[in-house]
């Protein structure tokens, strides 16, 4: 079958290209030997062979800490009039697309986030197939949140098969027409076919808090937050407010939170709603495999595998999840 | 209308309600959403520059005018600065957001308003709400307990709704502390307690609470046992609910987001959720 083909000795020629349309980022290992989402300047090569990343493409997105509001006494509460230039993330593997598609579904949904809005549609998302390794587990559990991308390139012998996913895909595929071409190609299936499959709408029982596992869990668990702040889909933030100096201006920052700190929970007058460690994991339980809100039956596990790689107690949410959720690998 | 973005308001009284709480009356744009399109029992997202932003449940009833109440316990990082609020001071506002108390299935039916301490804010709200069309309804019977004499909120307009036989009001109070003038008929004991004599047709009534959350299960099993189904008992529920629109991930009760699908919850959709009432 014809399929657009572009060789490995091409992809530096291929940033080259995409570099005069925007700024390109993608998995590089730094000399920490930690692969990072970075700039891909001119001479630097992605690396395709990484797994993963240490943080998920969301800190494009959600930012770890960034102001939202912007007051003065003379116009009030503002909104930031900060531009968003054109990026382009190059190097997404099959997890972190479904991770962003998660993440538009919460910030872009009835009542769209202004700043998530304005910087998702700065993006230009480049896919990359990949092998999953022990840690990923997108091909144990099928997720229905879709791995969309606007280019994706499936590795093939001496290069990649290259396929367009909307008509932001179709124009930088002009752009890069004269290294691009076409050939007669078995393309392997990749790691998309596990995303985008349709959940069974069944009713679960509410979680049985008296299983061992969440005590286990907990007794384990040393309350870093490392799952949180390296997981695609953790949204959670907090709001802080920081007064001027001059008493007439102040800002309004969000910043990544956690729910597994014990603050998370916490009302007015110190009461909290979820006392201990194990009430505290059943509600990440219940947002990575059960969803909230308008998202209720939409697991928001991705399995990246990051978490598992992170957690200085190696714990692991998956086998209790395949248990509660009936899921067949 | 945006609901991200607060907009200005201004405050136009302070009185003071209790030593430690007051009736904040702010004024905003005229015709906004937030001051006059919302049901008892939805909140709003108060914001004081350079403090930070809280949820609060409106406590009057909507306004044509810009006007909105709030009543402050200044107990928290924003509240207390707000105690030497005085008018004409800006403050940010945005909302109204989530779910209130469900006044069209409240059609014919007698209501049974229960609040503790704080919890008078929304039920006032709905109280007054209730009392523009009171002939839609039957009884209307509003419980209250404060932790002393002293703490109890409202009463001269309550005891007012009462003299003129459009409720009926029962009052208590968990010790009766240093107010030697209590108001008349005012029990000591917990509010639960005030359940314990009630004559009521459990058919055709609907109990709507709001409190401190530690007495939520105590007062869901007395109504049970009265026979008050589980659809007929709703509770507004308190969580730290950060941005309001459902983003922030701060306040789901089980899969269910306090902020947008609540915070007014019936007890039939929260029986067996861990951690919903306390």
């Amino acid at each position: 079958m014809a399929t657009l083909f572009i060789a490995q000795h091409n992809l530096e020629a291929m940033l080259e290209r995409l570099r005069r349309k925007a700024e390109v980022h993608g998995p590089v290992r730094g000399e920490d030997g930690v692969v990072r989402f970075a700039e891909l300047i001119h001479g630097i090569l992605p690396d395709l062979s990484a797994i993963r990343t240490l943080l998920p493409p969301k800190k494009y997105l959600l930012h770890p800490r960034e102001t939202i509001l912007k007051y003065t006494s003379e116009a009030g509460y503002q909104l930031p009039s900060e531009s968003v230039p054109p990026l382009i993330l190059f190097g997404l593997h099959p997890c972190d697309l479904a991770g962003i598609n998660y993440l538009d579904r919460i910030f872009l949904g009835e009542d769209p986030d202004p700043l998530y809005a304005a910087r998702r549609s700065a993006l230009t998302l480049i896919g990359v197939s990949c092998t999953p390794d022990e840690f990923c587990s997108c091909h144990l559990y099928p997720s229905p949140l879709k791995a969309l991308s606007d280019l994706f390139l499936n590795s093939v012998k001496g290069g990649f098969a290259i396929s367009s996913g909307s008509p932001r895909g179709e124009e930088l595929l002009e752009v890069l027409k004269d290294i691009v071409e076409e050939r007669d190609i078995n393309v392997p299936e990749d790691t998309r076919r596990f995303f985008g499959h349709a959940v069974s709408a069944q009713v679960r029982p509410e979680l049985d808090a008296t299983l061992p596992e969440w005590q286990e869990l907990a007794d384990a668990c040393l309350g870093c937050g490392a799952c949180s702040l390296c997981c695609p889909t953790c949204s959670c933030f907090d709001v802080l407010e920081f007064g001027g100096l001059d008493g007439r201006s102040a800002v309004r920052v969000r910043q990544w939170d956690n729910c597994l700190f014990k603050c998370h929970a916490e009302v007015a007058g110190g009461m909290s709603f979820r006392k201990n460690r194990a009430e505290r994991f059943r509600y990440r339980y219940r947002h990575k495999y059960r969803g909230f809100g308008p998202l209720q039956g939409i697991p928001a596990c991705v399995g990246c595998g990051r978490c598992r790689v992170v957690c200085p107690a190696g714990l692991d949410l998956r086998p209790l999840a395949a248990r509660l959720e009936e899921i067949t690998p | 209308m945006n609901s991200h973005l607060p907009i200005p308001a201004v405050v136009a009284a302070i009185r003071p309600l209790a030593v430690d709480t007051s009736l904040l009356t702010l004024h905003t744009e005229p015709g906004h959403p937030v001051a006059s399109s919302f049901l008892p029992g939805q909140f709003l997202q108060l914001s004081l520059p350079g403090v930070g932003e809280i949820p609060l449940s409106y406590c009057g009833v909507p306004s044509r005018d810009g006007s909105i109440e709030l009543c402050i316990r200044h107990v928290g990082h924003v509240t207390t600065p707000l105690k030497s609020a005085a008018p004409g001071d800006a403050v940010g506002v945005r909302g109204p957001f989530g779910h209130g108390f469900p006044l069209s299935a409240y059609a014919g039916q007698d209501l049974l308003l229960i609040a503790g301490g704080l919890g008078i804010a929304p039920l006032r709200s709905l109280l007054l709400t209730l009392l523009k069309q009171r002939e839609l309804w039957g009884r209307l019977t509003l419980l209250y307990g404060a932790r002393e004499t002293g703490a109890l909120m409202f009463l001269d307009e309550l005891l007012e709704f009462q003299r003129r036989g459009v409720i009926e009001l029962q009052l208590t109070v968990d010790r009766p502390g240093y107010c030697i003038n209590g108001p008349p008929e005012c029990r000591v004991a917990l509010l639960p307690a005030l359940l314990e004599q009630l004559a009521l047709e459990p058919g055709r009534t609907c109990a709507a609470i709001c409190g401190p959350p530690v007495v939520y299960p105590l007062l869901v099993s007395r109504l049970r046992l009265l026979g008050v189904a589980d659809d007929r008992i709703h509770l507004s529920l308190e969580r730290r609910m950060k941005c309001g629109v459902g983003l922030c991930g701060h306040c789901a009760v089980g899969t269910r987001l306090c902020c947008v699908d609540g915070p007014v919850f019936s007890f039939a959709e929260l029986a067996g959720i861990e951690g919903a009432l306390v």
